[in-house]
């Protein structure tokens, strides 16, 4: 099911938030039940055929936990658990969304021509790395035992299961715990559709209004200097609006249920250096990443090489999270290779003078960007050499056409740049304090004018009427 | 707490009343002229759409139907070169399913005849007509989701606002100079200009052997070939041809069809030849079917272009290895008008003969 879609926002959501809180009027499990029913359903309406593995993901997942934190194993055993945890959620991860791309290496490598078709289950990288995260936690002994209904809950919760953000466990249970959480605040509710109003417009009038421009790049076989720059300019943004504008709507979805989702976007395009861009774009992905891949590989702790080492290792990986393409692992490889750099030079020049600061930021700053669309156009290419072709392109100004359909296409671009780099965010309109459990408390205190609630109006109303019949998340691909 | 569930209730009132109005305003500028023709109306390009308002604005008695391979003709020369008052309704990428339901739509609007340009490509496996998502049948046929998804669209609601915006006398030129260098969809102030390359084209820049073998070399390479046959399928192409060309013609028996075969260059059939020869039997089979069955037809004239080896050889009209220049265009309705291509009944497949023995000899120029 798709947020933006009218039988999601017109009857599904309505409906969940009525019984969430009618419940919540009687007891504190029931709601807890009543949401993970919910979620199951929502994933079922999309994806009917893969319900089946989620819920023995969770029971596998549950029950290797159970081991874990109230079965009293020796360390052995314990090592044991977790290694059959990790292992068999990586293997189920790996089988349906990498086995038909490691057949096709092998055919190519050998001239054989097996054929593999396996449906990849939406969500499927999101929920596996929510799972491992909770496993691992628990075998650090770092997880209290947890209520079923709770944890399937937290695995399942509709507004992240299918393109995050991802959660963990200890921001989120004890969340669905809270007796508060059940009974409806109004100024929750109200925050939350305005977050949600931005998220779907971000997706439905943005994100959706550029998309046609990224043909210019990507569908054209021989594209001219203005056509691979407008194109690929095009897919960063659309590529930003339309996750970012997800994990708006979700983080609004759940705010309605009392729920705070982390925050998932913190304008990635100002960043001034590559490790910043990774503090501010799919944060989450990047602390998963962190916490449990460069950490445990040993990060910063055995000197400036390997330290290297560890970083290209969870990029290439972080690359491959993404999808089973030789065009990821060129992509995380690259933004591997960015923040090598990044490091790197942070040691050679540890301080600028402050007179140089501001254009040192600016520079960083468009430094960064051009990387970061370098990079993209690996992400949205069908093929490694098809990226080439457009970066080809892209690096070749005498090709040019500028035409009306390039004008129009630069104008709209940029637009779309003021957006990003002038306009505030989500969490900064709305002051959505996800730490402290806060948000709009400028609302709250009548600082906020009639107007700042129309205009919310207006977003809403035209995100509702930028809903088209066939528009999904690029991250469903993930 | 009350007053932030009166906000709230504030909040999703506003957005209702916003959401129908703008829908009126869409209703009042009509931009598509779904409900009104407008001489003051502007047109877009985006032709799938475009030709639902077309159909129900325009007054016309000949369609003109086709894929991108028909999409750059100027109405005032097809009518100029056949004496008609032409409707064109070509749509870039189309399939056979969706060039015969807006041809029903135009007949039903009284067209009595239709120019068809006709590839073999567009009788590959396609998404139902019902079940279309870029061409909505409701918009074409009215019914009250076609109007509301019309109605209650951003997209719509923009442009309506860019029209009304541009309907102000002071900004009217201002506007209307800049709309095509705008991100605004309804920026062509003359139906002619729908798809038509500008007066001053650099037709040479565009069309030229050098591209033309370009394409031929980027499509014959071993790691794409097979994307030449991507899609085909005798028996379900002529299936398609049969439900929909043929039960087309056959259920209007007082409409002309004129249906051309466009002039490929030769380069097209010899990538097949020499890159994918299994689907150059299909597509040579499948068109002696459709010239075999078309011919039999009593309302259908037939022209075959495609053994023209004067235009079809000559790399420098083309600008791939299919698209040709607009000198072209030109020639294509002076032969339609003449007649001299037009496929003998009692022959039909001698033009396709003639092409197939020009495909068998042909060397590919700088290729040993």
């Amino acid at each position: 099911m798709l947020f933006n879609s009218y039988p999601f926002i017109l009857l599904f959501l309505p409906v969940v938030l009525a019984g969430y809180f009618w419940l919540g009027r009687r007891s504190n499990l029931t709601p807890v039940i009543w949401l993970a029913l919910a979620s199951l359903a929502f994933y079922a309406i999309g994806s009917w055929q893969f319900v089946a593995l989620l819920v023995l993901s969770i029971a596998f997942n549950y029950g290797i936990g159970h081991l874990l934190i109230v079965a009293k194993l020796g360390p052995s055993r314990r090592k044991a658990a977790l290694a059959l945890g990790v292992a068999g959620d990586l293997l189920v991860l790996g089988i349906f969304k990498y086995a038909g791309f490691a057949v096709e290496n092998v055919n190519a490598l050998l001239g054989m021509h097996f054929a593999v078709h396996i449906l990849l289950p939406v969500g499927i990288s999101f929920y596996t790395f929510t799972q491992i995260a909770f496993l691992v936690d628990a075998y650090r002994g770092q997880v209290a035992a947890y209520a079923l209904p709770h944890y399937a809950l937290f695995v399942t919760y509709f507004p992240h299961l299918i393109a995050g953000p991802i959660l963990h466990h200890k921001d989120m249970i004890p969340q669905f715990e809270r007796e508060e959480t059940k009974r409806p605040d109004g100024h929750l509710i109200l925050c939350g559709v305005i977050i949600f109003a931005i998220g779907l417009f971000k997706k439905t009038c943005l994100a959706d209004g550029i998309q046609p421009l990224v043909a210019l790049a990507f569908e054209t076989r021989s594209p001219s200097f203005d056509q691979a720059w407008c194109g690929a300019l095009a897919y960063t943004f659309q590529l930003y609006f339309d996750f970012s504008g997800y994990s708006d709507m979700a983080i609004g979805i759940s705010l309605m249920f009392g729920i705070f989702l982390p925050v998932n976007f913190n304008s990635p395009y100002k960043a001034t250096s590559i490790v910043e861009f990774w503090r501010r774009w799919h944060v989450t992905l990047s602390q998963f990443l962190r916490d449990y891949l460069y950490i445990p590989l040993g990060g910063n702790r055995h000197g400036r090489v390997l330290r290297y080492v560890n970083l290209l290792i969870t990029m290439l990986l972080g690359g491959l999270w993404h999808g089973a393409a030789w065009t990821f692992v060129v992509w995380g490889a690259l933004h591997g290779a960015y923040l090598c750099v990044n490091h790197a030079f942070n040691a050679v020049v540890p301080t600028i003078p402050s007179a140089l600061a501001r254009p040192a930021r600016i520079g960083g700053a468009v430094l960064t960007f051009l990387a970061v669309v370098v990079a993209w156009v690996f992400f949205r290419a069908e093929s490694v050499a098809w990226a080439l072709r457009v970066l080809h392109a892209m690096a070749d100004p005498s090709n040019v056409v500028f035409g009306r359909e390039e004008i129009a296409a630069l104008v709209m671009i940029a637009v779309y740049a003021a957006l990003v780099w002038l306009a505030p965010n989500t969490q900064g309109i709305l002051g959505y304090d996800h730490a402290n459990r806060r948000v709009g408390e400028n609302l709250r205190a009548g600082r906020m004018r009639p107007l700042f609630l129309y205009g919310a109006s207006l977003v809403l109303a035209f995100g509702i009427l930028g809903i088209q019949s066939h528009s999904e998340f690029i991250y469903f691909r993930f | 707490m009350r007053a932030t569930f009166t906000s709230l209730k504030r909040l999703l009132l506003a957005s209702i009343a916003f959401v129908l109005g703008a829908a009126g305003l869409t209703l009042f500028v009509d931009p598509l002229q779904l409900f009104r023709p407008s001489g003051s109306a502007f047109y877009s390009d985006d032709t799938r759409v475009q030709n639902a308002g077309l159909i129900r604005s325009q007054s016309f008695d000949t369609a003109f139907m086709g894929t991108s391979l028909a999409i750059h003709f100027r109405q005032s020369d097809i009518d100029r070169a056949l004496g008609v008052r032409s409707l064109k309704l070509a749509m870039t990428g189309s399939n056979s399913r969706q060039q015969a339901f807006v041809l029903e739509q135009a007949i039903a609007r009284g067209a009595r005849r239709v120019i068809w340009e006709m590839d073999d490509f567009i009788f590959v496996d396609a998404a139902d007509i019902e079940a279309d998502p870029y061409l909505s049948v409701d918009l074409y046929r009215g019914t009250a989701k076609g109007i509301a998804s019309y109605l209650f669209s951003a997209a719509m609601a923009k442009e309506s606002l860019f029209a009304l915006l541009r309907s102000v006398p002071p900004l009217q030129g201002p506007l209307t100079r800049a709309a095509p260098f705008l991100p605004v969809k309804f920026a062509l102030a003359d139906v002619d200009d729908i798809y038509a390359l500008p007066r001053d084209f650099d037709i040479a820049r565009e069309y030229n052997a050098k591209k033309a073998l370009a394409a031929f070399a980027y499509i014959t390479s071993p790691v794409r070939s097979r994307f030449l046959g991507e899609g085909y399928g005798y028996d379900a192409m002529v299936r398609h041809f049969e439900r929909d060309a043929v039960a087309l013609v056959e259920r209007h028996p007082d409409v002309i069809f004129d249906v051309y075969f466009p002039p490929y260059s030769i380069l097209q059939f010899v990538a097949m030849r020499d890159a994918s020869p299994a689907t150059l039997k299909i597509v040579t089979d499948l068109t002696a079917v459709i010239a075999t069955r078309l011919t039999q037809l009593p309302n259908v004239r037939l022209h075959d272009f495609r053994a023209i080896k004067a235009v079809t050889h000559e790399l420098g009209n083309y600008g791939d290895v299919i698209h040709h220049s607009p000198v072209v265009d030109a020639m294509v309705l002076k032969w339609l008008a003449s007649g001299e291509y037009r496929v003998d009944p009692k022959a039909p497949l001698r033009s396709l003969d003639e092409l197939k023995a020009q495909v068998e000899v042909y060397r590919v120029p700088g290729l040993p």
